[in-house]
């Protein structure tokens, strides 16, 4: 695969007010933003999006999780991934 | 001197008394853990938010956004209290009361016009009683508060903020430094007073949308947010006071029934004394 970043994983967190409900190395996401949606792959850039409202895909490690998300926004930095959403949970 | 079948009675009453008191203490305290987890996991959420938020301020936008307006003077200010639905709980509620009372009278002095809202039976009581006027008076946030409760306390609120008809608005809470130390502290929601930027930073960001409009729409989470905070806090602070009275009740208990134990004892002793005495005496005469 010759796509950059493809394969290695970063960290991912999901984060409501009330709880963290993921955190961990992940090897590809799908963020609902605001416009569409926005893959990231290790190695994305800085990044500051908000969020819209759908599913948000993970592809950790040990499979495919799912969350629904409904506002909110994400933050990339250094691999370091952070879905903030008022409503985050396990879809 | 009491006789020993109504010390007897006593000591009953206070045992029943203390097994109430430490079974209140045991629950408390299992409801301040659940509580005090809550506030833990509240804080990456408070964390992020306040990172992203001191990454994208900068003091020229405090004029065009309405939110962040920093009001030269406050004529007109909202004052919300915390307290709990429940008593036995120590001095916790008197000390809330006592902070937003010397609160109100500080702003009335300075002639702020205050519009004061109150959470929670014992606030509301102590100031209907007092004929406080108050603009809301709410019961049903219970001790498990929701992001929900934030928003339906503080949403009117910001609205009212940004068109100019509140400088100011701020919370007296619970701070839950400990379970033995929840001391009442004031907290500023409005105007925002975000932490100094690290702008170098910031600028490295792609922002989807702009930077502006991400900030429009992260303020008002954040404003709920330390609504939120004050929430939990004071829900945890609330079990931790509860459950130092109650421990507190317990031990006094057990040293009441203590003293009372050794006074039953005395008593059982000389009244056995005097039977003893009297019997003798009679058997004495008889015989005499």
């Amino acid at each position: 695969m010759a796509i950059p970043g493809s394969g290695r994983t970063f960290n991912l967190s999901v984060i409501s007010p009330e709880l963290k409900v993921f955190e961990g190395p992940v090897k590809f996401a799908v963020v609902p933003a605001h416009d569409g949606e926005i893959g990231i792959l290790y190695g994305h850039a800085p990044l500051i999006a908000l969020l819209g409202e759908g599913e948000l895909r993970v592809e950790t490690t040990a499979g495919t999780r799912l969350f629904r998300v409904a506002g909110g926004f994400v933050q990339v930095l250094e691999n370091e991934v952070a879905v903030l959403s008022e409503q985050a949970r396990d879809a | 001197m009491q006789k020993a079948r109504d010390i007897r009675r006593r000591i009953r009453s206070v045992q029943s008394t203390r097994q109430i008191t430490h079974t209140m203490e045991m629950v408390a305290a299992s409801k301040m853990r659940r509580a005090e987890e809550r506030v833990r996991a509240a804080r990456p959420y408070a964390g992020k938010l306040s990172e992203v938020i001191s990454g994208l301020f900068a003091p020229d936008l405090a004029e065009r956004y309405p939110i962040l307006r920093q009001p030269e003077e406050i004529r007109r200010s909202a004052l919300i209290l915390l307290t709990s639905n429940r008593g036995l709980a120590g001095a916790f509620n008197v000390n809330l009361i006592r902070l937003a009372r010397t609160r109100l009278e500080e702003l009335r002095a300075d002639g702020v016009d205050v519009e004061f809202h109150v959470v929670g039976r014992k606030g509301l009581s102590f100031f209907r009683f007092r004929r406080e006027k108050m603009a809301s008076e709410r019961i049903d946030i219970t001790d498990r508060p929701s992001m929900a409760d934030a928003h339906s306390l503080i949403d009117p609120l910001i609205p009212c903020f940004e068109r100019g008809e509140l400088d100011a608005v701020d919370i007296v809470y619970a701070q839950f430094k400990s379970a033995l130390s929840t001391p009442p502290a004031l907290m500023r929601v409005l105007p925002v007073e975000p932490a100094g930027g690290n702008a170098a930073r910031a600028s490295n960001y792609i922002f989807s949308p702009s930077s502006e409009d991400i900030l429009t729409f992260v303020l008002p989470l954040y404003v709920r947010n330390a609504v939120y905070r004050a929430l939990v806090e004071t829900a945890a602070a609330e079990q931790g006071a509860r459950r130092t009275a109650m421990k507190n009740a317990t031990d006094n208990a057990d040293e009441l029934i203590k003293t009372l134990t050794r006074r039953y004892n005395t008593a059982r002793q000389s009244q056995i004394t005097q039977e003893l005495t009297e019997i003798t005496g009679g058997a004495e005469a008889l015989r005499g």
